[in-house]
């Protein structure tokens, strides 16, 4: 089993010494996060750029004093929801709505900050899992989750491998990708998925 | 359908979720993060912001200093205000920041942004934004002028001939 997927904390750790390549592993891995909140609040695609921007700016301006390396995803989010709000404060169509009121217009009411980055959380490590799968476990579960769905044989042809085969290689790559320590927060002690669908 | 099944599904279902979270997401967004390590320093002081004249209780507050215990929770230093708060627009607004060994003030005006580093020498400024850096001289009595005023976030790096680097929060006026 495959420990070399660094964790945030680690990845902090790097970015702060000066590793680019971990500061570009971050912004890989959160940039779903904070394009997400911007969505909650129905931005424009230029106005989440200017958000992204921002966040990533005062990520890199608070770089050396985050106390808690570990919980970046929640500051990253804060700040992503905080810079949405101001956008949408000083936009003169906005100048006469209230704060609460621009809190409560985001897409999914239901689903607080907090969820979307536990959500967001478990994508990226779901992610991340799955870079490290073995390359024919990685182009299987690409074309198991395409939308809308392929049929096995449409799957088996684009492999080049018997429909026979697909069902046990499926198992055995979901079991490949269950055992990785990344997802190990993630699961239940049965080894079933946790939370299921969002 | 047995009950490892049931969870097989799911597994897959959540990854197929997980990889679609990133694959809708602008690669120009993604690139725009990475680019903004750039502007990470490690020999750089930063300096705090300690005086903004459209600060938050109005004109000529002090803004409070960065507490380094909060810094997680905290708002970032320098926030513009939304613009129905702000002092009457024909003043120019002001702001400082202060360092253990080197004051940076600057003026907004509507076609300049002018500064002065304090004590007075020479050096250069560089304008950091999203886009590329500007190099800006320093004059021998601290004062710069940096033109137009940048129209996004931005920040200033104060390289002084004596070897000071001061670094300001990003500011959005």
């Amino acid at each position: 089993v495959s420990v070399s997927e660094p964790t945030v904390v680690t990845l902090v750790a790097r970015a702060r010494e000066g590793d680019k390549a971990a500061w570009e592993e971050i912004v890989e891995r959160y940039a779903p996060l904070v394009w997400r909140v911007c969505r909650r609040y129905r931005l424009s695609d230029p106005d989440a750029m200017d958000v992204g921007q921002n966040v990533w700016l005062l990520l890199v301006e608070h770089l050396r004093q985050l106390r808690e390396p570990a919980a970046l995803p929640g500051w990253l989010a804060r700040t992503a929801q905080r810079e949405c709000l101001r956008l949408l404060r000083s936009d003169k169509r906005q100048l006469a709505v209230a704060d609460a009121h621009l809190r409560e217009a985001v897409v999914e009411p239901d689903l607080s900050t907090e969820a979307v980055v536990l959500i967001s959380e478990r994508n990226a490590a779901l992610r991340a899992a799955f870079g490290e799968l073995p390359a024919d476990c990685q182009q299987l579960f690409g074309l198991l989750t395409q939308d809308p769905p392929l049929s096995y044989a449409q799957i088996g042809e684009r492999m080049g491998r018997a429909v026979g085969g697909l069902g046990p290689r499926r198992a055995r790559c979901l079991d490949k990708l269950r055992r990785n320590p990344l997802l190990a927060g993630f699961l239940e002690p049965d080894g079933t998925f946790k939370g299921g669908q969002p | 359908v047995t009950s490892s099944w049931s969870g097989d599904s799911e597994l897959l279902g959540a990854l197929g979720e997980a990889l679609e979270e990133a694959r809708i997401v602008p690669r120009r967004f993604v690139e725009a993060g990475k680019a903004a390590f750039t502007w990470f320093t490690i020999d750089a002081e930063l300096a705090a912001l300690t005086y903004d004249s459209a600060g938050p209780l109005g004109l000529g507050t002090a803004g409070a200093p960065d507490d380094p215990a909060a810094l997680l929770e905290a708002e970032p230093a320098t926030r513009a205000l939304p613009r129905a708060a702000r002092p009457n627009p024909a003043e120019l607004r002001s702001m400082s920041f202060t360092s253990s060994r080197l004051k940076i003030e600057i003026e907004i005006g509507a076609d300049a942004l002018r500064g002065q580093i304090v004590p007075p020498q020479r050096g250069e400024i560089e304008v950091q934004t999203a886009g590329r850096p500007h190099p800006i001289p320093v004059d021998e009595l601290g004062w710069f002028v940096i033109r137009p005023v940048p129209p996004g976030a931005f920040r200033l790096h104060c390289q002084t001939a004596s070897g000071l680097a001061v670094l300001t929060p990003f500011i959005t006026l």
